[in-house]
């Protein structure tokens, strides 16, 4: 077995992992870093359950390869909270009962918090995009669209005030 | 989590696009270029590919989109969410933007590349419409040198092309169009996102001067072994005005000239009724738009 060093820096903290190749970012993830709170639902890139940042974008992780990776800045589900105060984006989610059985939930999150971060006043129709590869088989997906502008509200009321728009 | 069951293959990231083709020169027979890997992971996990090594091209330079004169060029590592961000193609190319627009959603568009999806040669690939009906020409590299050719000879059959052991597929080559040009792409799915196409139809119309369809470009995606130019629909257009009666025809030689497959996705039969439908929309909508523009400028 050919087995190989990468680094990753997840949530901000540098890690080496020693990978085979054809080892997923998203075992990595829950197995090597302990990281849980990406779920592992179709492992085929179509439900959206292990979306993760990479380099500040949203991917599936059951569909990269951790050396694809290599070198890479990861934001899972657990760098959103700082300073254990949930991100305005969480807060909205529980507040509004954007979720059902949770299970999408971590993924709905990184999809509309990477949307926050280039829009702080998305359209419905941009949610849904942002969303498109997010599947919710409870259904749910009105309240996401709610949390999202309920979120994106108190972003820009934080920016007005000239706060960290989350701490 | 299921683990791969297969074979462990070695895995380089080439430092440069010289070396990745000096490894395909010397191992291109067991070596599999991994660009997003979004259909490549999949297919590897399937036992479709075993491949003995992964050559992962994303440090070599081929992501980028640049204007040359009469053409632009797209390296085969951009990515579909690279094509959507960029204003320029949108306004030349708008089919290909609206294929890249209806493809998976955004954690697959921020991975899959405009060479992956061509290279996988799935006869579904949405993208290979829309570049066909731009007369998109595609660019092989080896190390003894390159070969240019239009992408409508690249295909041979489900998962096959004409690429050889030693090539990477580097570049999609587009060239302008000429004014009174409207292109249109329709991806009938059973969703508007996270959808395989049951069948995808791109086509582009060109008038002459006096308003008669100088070139016209009927492609067809999930109706054949290989992603279909139906040119006997295209002659039926060819000099004449777009009249309604003109386009049904089309369309409905169109629907005669592929060659669809019964599968889980939709029938022989409604692939067939579809094509003609999809067809008669695109080129109609197209007609409408060379109608609004003033095409006889």
């Amino acid at each position: 077995m050919t087995e190989m060093d990468i680094l990753l820096t997840i949530n901000g903290k540098p890690q080496n992992v020693k990978v085979e190749p054809v080892r997923t970012l998203l075992s990595v993830l829950r197995e090597e870093a302990g990281l849980t709170g990406t779920k592992d639902g179709c492992s085929s890139g179509d439900c959206g359950a292990c979306v993760v940042l990479l380099d500040g974008r949203v991917v599936n992780a059951c569909m990269v390869l951790a050396p694809q990776a290599d070198g890479a800045r990861i934001t899972t589900i657990e760098g959103l909270a700082v300073n254990g105060q949930l991100h305005p984006l969480q807060r909205a989610f529980a507040e509004t009962w954007a979720f059902q059985c949770g299970f999408c939930t971590q993924g709905m999150l990184i999809s509309c918090y990477a949307l926050l971060l280039s829009n702080d006043n998305p359209s419905r129709k941009e949610i849904l995009t942002a969303i498109a590869g997010n599947f919710c088989r409870c259904t749910g997906y009105q309240n996401v669209v709610k949390a999202v502008c309920q979120a994106a509200a108190e972003i820009r009321q934080r920016v007005n005030r000239k706060e960290a728009p989350h701490a | 989590m299921q683990e791969f069951a297969m074979n462990n293959p070695q895995y380089i990231a080439a430092e440069s696009l010289g070396d990745a083709l000096q490894i395909k020169q010397q191992e291109g027979e067991h070596t599999r270029v991994i660009a997003g890997g979004t259909d490549l992971i999949l297919r590897m996990r399937d036992r479709v590919f075993s491949p003995g090594l992964l050559l992962d091209l994303r440090r070599v330079s081929l992501d980028t989109i640049s204007c040359h004169a009469g053409e632009v060029r797209l390296g085969a590592y951009v990515t579909l969410s690279q094509i959507l961000g960029d204003e320029q193609l949108a306004v030349l190319f708008p089919a290909l933007l609206e294929a890249c627009r209806q493809f998976a959603g955004p954690p697959i568009r921020n991975r899959a590349t405009l060479g992956g999806n061509l290279a996988n040669a799935s006869p579904a690939a949405d993208l290979a419409p829309p570049l066909m009906a731009y007369d998109a020409s595609i660019v092989l590299a080896s190390s003894v040198g390159e070969r240019v050719l239009p992408l409508a000879e690249f295909f041979t059959g489900p998962g096959q092309t004409v690429i050889r052991a030693n090539e990477i597929l580097t570049q999609i080559r587009l060239p302008l169009m000429p004014p009174g040009t409207a292109a249109r792409f329709i991806k009938l799915g059973q969703r508007r996102s996270m959808a395989i196409s049951i069948i995808n139809v791109s086509t582009r119309l060109t008038l002459a001067k006096q308003g008669t369809v100088y070139e016209a470009r009927i492609v067809l995606g999930a109706a054949a072994p290989t992603p279909l130019r139906a040119v006997a629909a295209e002659a039926v257009l060819m000099g004449n005005e777009l009249s309604e009666d003109r386009v049904e025809e089309a369309a409905i030689a169109a629907s005669k000239e592929i060659s669809p497959i019964t599968d889980v996705r939709a029938s022989r039969n409604y692939r067939e009724k579809m094509a003609q439908v999809l067809v008669r929309r695109a080129l109609l909508a197209s007609r409408d738009e060379l109608g609004r523009s003033g095409s006889n400028d």
